[in-house]
């Protein structure tokens, strides 16, 4: 994965980039294999170096507890943003759709590369604020149509 | 004459044991009865339930119980992506329209 690629570095020069992503150490996962489990403690960030991670959220069919394929991240997205914002737990599950490999940024190390280069860790922060505020917006206007149409059968 | 009102008072001995032993049979008769139409009243209720003897239409349920869990899993993840489709497309051109625009989504047509 080039630097350039990955959305959270998104305008950060390129050797600053650089040693970001030097703060991580990559991970393998076969197809199928669970990158970490709704509810987990989220220690790190990832971003995805090659392959795909599907995001999904539990939901009771028949009695059976489902996974629902809420998202799906390609390389260069980050996901695990729950590592960066209290109180550090995953709020889905991710697990390989395909081989994959994805670079694990522990929050420590962050936090620190961030607090000794503050311009790299506010275009970061930036980066990530955007992240989960376009996250925020959909999810908002899938609930606002969701109950739209709750209220649609209540008068029906 | 004493022979006459003995037959007489135990005539009516006969009578009214006989109306005790009609009455008493009466009442244990009655709980039974309304306890069928009860059970008569409440089986059509059991939607679900597969009654003994019933044939396949009482057995079949709505579509949705017919649906396979995988099909209805696609569905649902089909269902999904519409939304997120339809909420990327408000955030574009946020208006109330594009905010409520229907869906062709089988989850909810």
């Amino acid at each position: 994965m080039t630097t350039a690629s990955a959305d959270v570095l998104v305008g950060i020069a390129p050797q600053e980039a650089a040693r970001v992503l030097a703060l991580g150490a990559s991970i393998r996962l076969s197809a199928g294999q669970v990158l970490f489990n709704l509810g987990d403690a989220a220690q790190s960030l990832f971003v995805v170096e090659r392959g795909r991670i599907a995001l999904t959220l539990p939901m009771t069919l028949r009695d059976k507890e489902q996974d629902v394929l809420i998202e799906e991240r390609s390389p260069g997205q980050s996901l695990g943003w729950s590592a960066l914002v209290p109180p550090h737990r995953f709020t889905l599950k991710a697990a390989a759709a395909v081989d994959t490999e994805v670079l694990a940024l522990p929050r420590a190390a962050l936090f620190d590369h961030f607090a000794a280069h503050p311009a790299v860790g506010y275009a970061a922060m930036r980066n990530l604020g955007a992240v989960v505020g376009h996250r925020l917006q959909v999810m908002q206007t899938m609930w606002l149509r969701e109950v739209q149409r709750v209220v649609e059968i209540s008068r029906a | 004459m004493e022979m006459f009102l003995m037959a007489a008072v135990m005539s009516l001995l006969a009578v009214a044991v006989s109306a005790a032993l009609f009455a008493a049979a009466t009442r244990d008769d009655r709980p039974e009865a309304t306890g069928s139409v009860k059970r008569v009243a409440l089986e059509p209720q059991r939607f679900f339930a597969s009654a003994p003897g019933a044939g396949p239409a009482v057995q079949a349920g709505p579509e949705a119980e017919s649906v396979p869990v995988e099909a209805l899993l696609l569905r649902i993840e089909q269902h999904i992506r519409l939304e997120q489709a339809a909420a990327e497309s408000f955030l574009h051109t946020p208006n109330g329209q594009s905010l409520h625009s229907p869906t062709t989504s089988r989850l909810v047509n």
